[in-house]
């Protein structure tokens, strides 16, 4: 009797991956999705917009977000693994050129022309962050901007009236506020991306965006003279005292956190920075504001640097049809791209989305994006990931000894070279 | 009835052998299969690069410094949770007033995750408010903002002691049931003939506890070898490299520039000087159990 108990308790253990199975078959209509945007990053704004959809199609979401530094591995692993979900978020550049690279991202060409997303996607955006190897691959999302975010009270208490537009007056701000007792620049490069924004803009305000693209590429080196100008620029900034101390010891929020108290006037950082602060309570135009990044050599091309977010599908995902609704609706629909955007503290890449819906700062910072000679993508978005890794530790390292920037700048540019040949 | 018995034996012995194989086995050979190819985890198309992945460790200074770092944490990892569990054992089994408690907030790490013992000691670590800056503020009255975790010559060290204070709940333990096997009436007969507790310790408490060392060194060398989560949480390998082990490296390689052929090669390498590591342990268990019965 206790045999057939048993017999009868792995009968029913081989029925559960059958039964398993059979659910997958019955799962059509069912979108499954990995994204980043979690905690801070607007894991409850997503959800929202993806409840939209939900009601507007009839199509159902299995939603799996990752934290923002873990997607890079996790999908990473799944793709190896042959089991990427239908729908991935993923950042449009050399990581999306990558993938494509790859065979692992299924193209989106027919579905684009079907719905009329060259009349929605604005065709800057569509230029840069779509095509890859002559084919479309990525929606975007939304896209953000880099900018100086700084806390207004903190630049008038210190008699700041006039926002530098200038290397000279940039400097001149800097003195002022040490002198008035505060750090003027706080940076947390703890994960090392948030200096690349210091590199990006040095670069592409001295050396220009044509010669930052040939670095990106390979075709320039890390110890030209370009390279190193901008980052004597840099060097000048830290040996002056502008930045506070301890900068590899912090995240971004750590450094927007002492922004915000006051403790800092400044930060270099995405517009994503400013969804964190109205979260925490502060108010866009009254407690902080941003300026451009100042203009430094006269004759350069004005670029403005940031991320698009996009979503893609994958090859091997079983629901391409409810993908690709997925993937349209998220972009042409108005109400989730304003929606959208105003809490994760994003641009719309929907040409539609009327401006007004933004706040005061973000619809001077889409202004600034629309007036810009150049769109670039910052740094780890493009150029290709081996190299990324290698320049983003050279940041650290600067960050953690200036004075050894020669060096530095030697050995990267052997190490970078020997990456890209990877 | 005995042929069905031997039907379910053999049942029960194959479904932890497929789950071994499926989860150890498998992934064990297809590092040694990727290791010599240039797949980048990605795309399904990839060569076969023969010894390439190999040779390129010889020039890879990364590797060598994540190779010292792993030979440092290991060493640190066997004498101070060692030295530290033994010490503290000694005292509470001295019959300390409050020694029961003592043992359950030593022990009481040992119990957390790597990932909360990581995240409670990057905030006792922070430069601006942590504990450690705060207290050593308040000794020396200075301003004291040293980045323990963000400074090249303090990173390892930082999570190394951080490590340290998880682990040595655990040797303390182990040495506490060592030291109930030591009979009470062989450390009075040393009482009477004089010896000063030193020499009791030294020469009648340390020799009888070598079972216990032996496997406290055992467990210290396995974790330390397994010592990755508390590493990714509290540095991930930085500032720039200075705190990757072998373990980090690979990751690195692997999962950040997707060298998935050469992250192969590094855990293929860390595979043999691990396994080099515990043959030469089990030799010299055998020589102790011979000795201690």
């Amino acid at each position: 009797m206790s045999l057939l108990n048993r017999r009868g308790l792995l009968a029913a253990a081989a029925m559960v991956p059958a039964l398993a199975l059979g659910t997958s078959a019955f799962a059509q209509s069912e979108v499954t999705i990995t994204h980043y945007f979690t905690g801070e990053l607007g894991l409850k704004a997503l959800n929202e917009q993806i409840a939209r959809f939900e009601a507007d199609t009839g199509h159902t979401i299995k939603n799996s977000p990752i934290g923002h530094e873990d997607f890079k591995t996790d999908i990473l692993v799944r793709a190896a693994g042959d089991s990427l979900p239908d729908v991935f978020s993923y950042w449009a550049g050399a990581r999306t050129q990558f993938v494509v690279d790859s065979g692992s991202l299924h193209p989106i060409d027919d579905m684009w022309n079907r719905e009329g997303l060259d009349d929605v996607v604005a065709k800057s955006v569509a230029d840069s962050a779509t095509m890859y190897n002559g084919q479309r691959f990525l929606v975007p999302f939304n896209y953000h901007y880099a900018g100086m975010f700084y806390n207004k009270k903190v630049l008038a208490d210190a008699g700041v009236a006039e926002l530098p537009s200038s290397w000279d007056e940039f400097l001149a701000v800097c003195e002022t506020l040490k002198n008035h007792g505060v750090a003027p620049i706080a940076l947390g490069s703890m994960h090392r991306w948030p200096a690349q924004f210091w590199f990006d803009y040095l670069l592409l305000r001295t050396a220009g965006p044509d010669y930052r693209a040939g670095l990106m590429d390979g075709s320039a080196r890390y110890d030209d003279a370009e390279v190193h100008a901008a980052m004597a620029m840099w060097k000048e900034l830290v040996d002056k005292g502008y930045f506070a101390p301890n900068s590899n010891a912090d995240t971004w929020t750590d450094a927007s956190d002492k922004v915000a108290r006051g403790d800092a006037a400044m930060t270099l950082m995405g517009t994503w920075i400013t969804g964190y602060w109205n979260g925490i309570g502060l108010t866009p135009g009254e407690d902080y504001d941003f300026f451009p990044f100042p203009a430094i050599a006269e004759g350069v091309p004005g670029a403005v640097v940031g991320p698009v977010d996009g979503f893609v599908i994958s090859n091997d995902g079983g629901n391409p049809e409810g993908a690709e609704a997925f993937l349209s609706y998220m972009v042409s629909s108005t109400d989730v791209q304003a929606s959208w955007t105003d809490q994760f503290g994003a641009l719309s890449a929907n040409v539609n989305v009327d401006p007004a819906n933004y706040n005061d700062v973000m619809q001077r910072a889409f202004a600034t994006v629309a007036a810009a000679e150049v769109f670039a993508f910052n740094y780890d978005l493009a150029t290709p990931p081996p190299v990324a890794e290698v320049g983003l530790s050279m940041f650290s390292r600067f960050m953690d000894d200036p004075s050894m920037v020669d060096e530095i700048l030697a050995q990267v540019a052997d190490d970078a070279a020997q990456a890209f040949q990877e | 009835m005995e042929g069905d018995k031997r039907f379910w034996r053999a049942v029960l012995l194959a479904l932890p052998l497929a789950v071994f194989a499926v989860f150890v086995i498998w992934p064990l050979a297809s590092s040694f299969y990727y290791s010599f190819t240039n797949w980048n985890g990605f795309n399904p198309d990839y060569d076969y690069v023969g010894l390439d992945n190999f040779q390129k460790i010889y020039t890879d200074k990364l590797f060598y410094q994540a190779a010292i770092n792993t030979a440092l944490w290991m060493i640190a990892a066997i004498l101070l949770p060692t030295a530290l569990g033994l010490g503290l054992a000694l005292l509470i089994d001295s019959s300390v007033p409050g020694s029961a408690a003592f043992k359950s907030i030593f022990y009481l790490p040992i119990c957390l995750s790597a990932v909360v013992v990581g995240q409670i000691w990057v905030w006792i670590y922070q430069p601006d408010w942590g504990l450690l800056n705060t207290v050593l503020e308040a000794m020396s009255g200075e301003r004291l903002r040293y980045a323990w975790l963000a400074k090249p010559d303090t990173a390892l060290w930082s999570v190394i002691v951080a490590w340290s204070w998880q682990q040595t709940g655990l040797s303390m333990v182990i040495f506490l049931a060592g030291l109930t096997t030591i009979p009470e009436d062989l450390l009075e007969v040393c009482e009477i003939e004089g010896a000063t507790t030193a020499q009791r310790i030294r020469m009648v408490v340390i020799p009888l506890l070598t079972p216990a060392t032996v496997v406290v060194i055992a467990l210290s060398v396995i974790n330390s070898l397994k010592g990755f989560d508390i590493l990714y949480i509290m540095t991930g390998g930085g500032p720039f490299n200075s705190s990757d082990t072998l373990a980090m490296h690979m990751y690195n390689e692997s999962f950040k520039k997707y060298l998935m052929g050469y992250g192969s090669a590094i855990s293929v390498v860390l595979f043999l000087i691990a396994l080099t590591i515990i043959r030469v342990y089990f030799r010299q268990l055998r020589k102790v159990d011979e000795l201690y019965g």
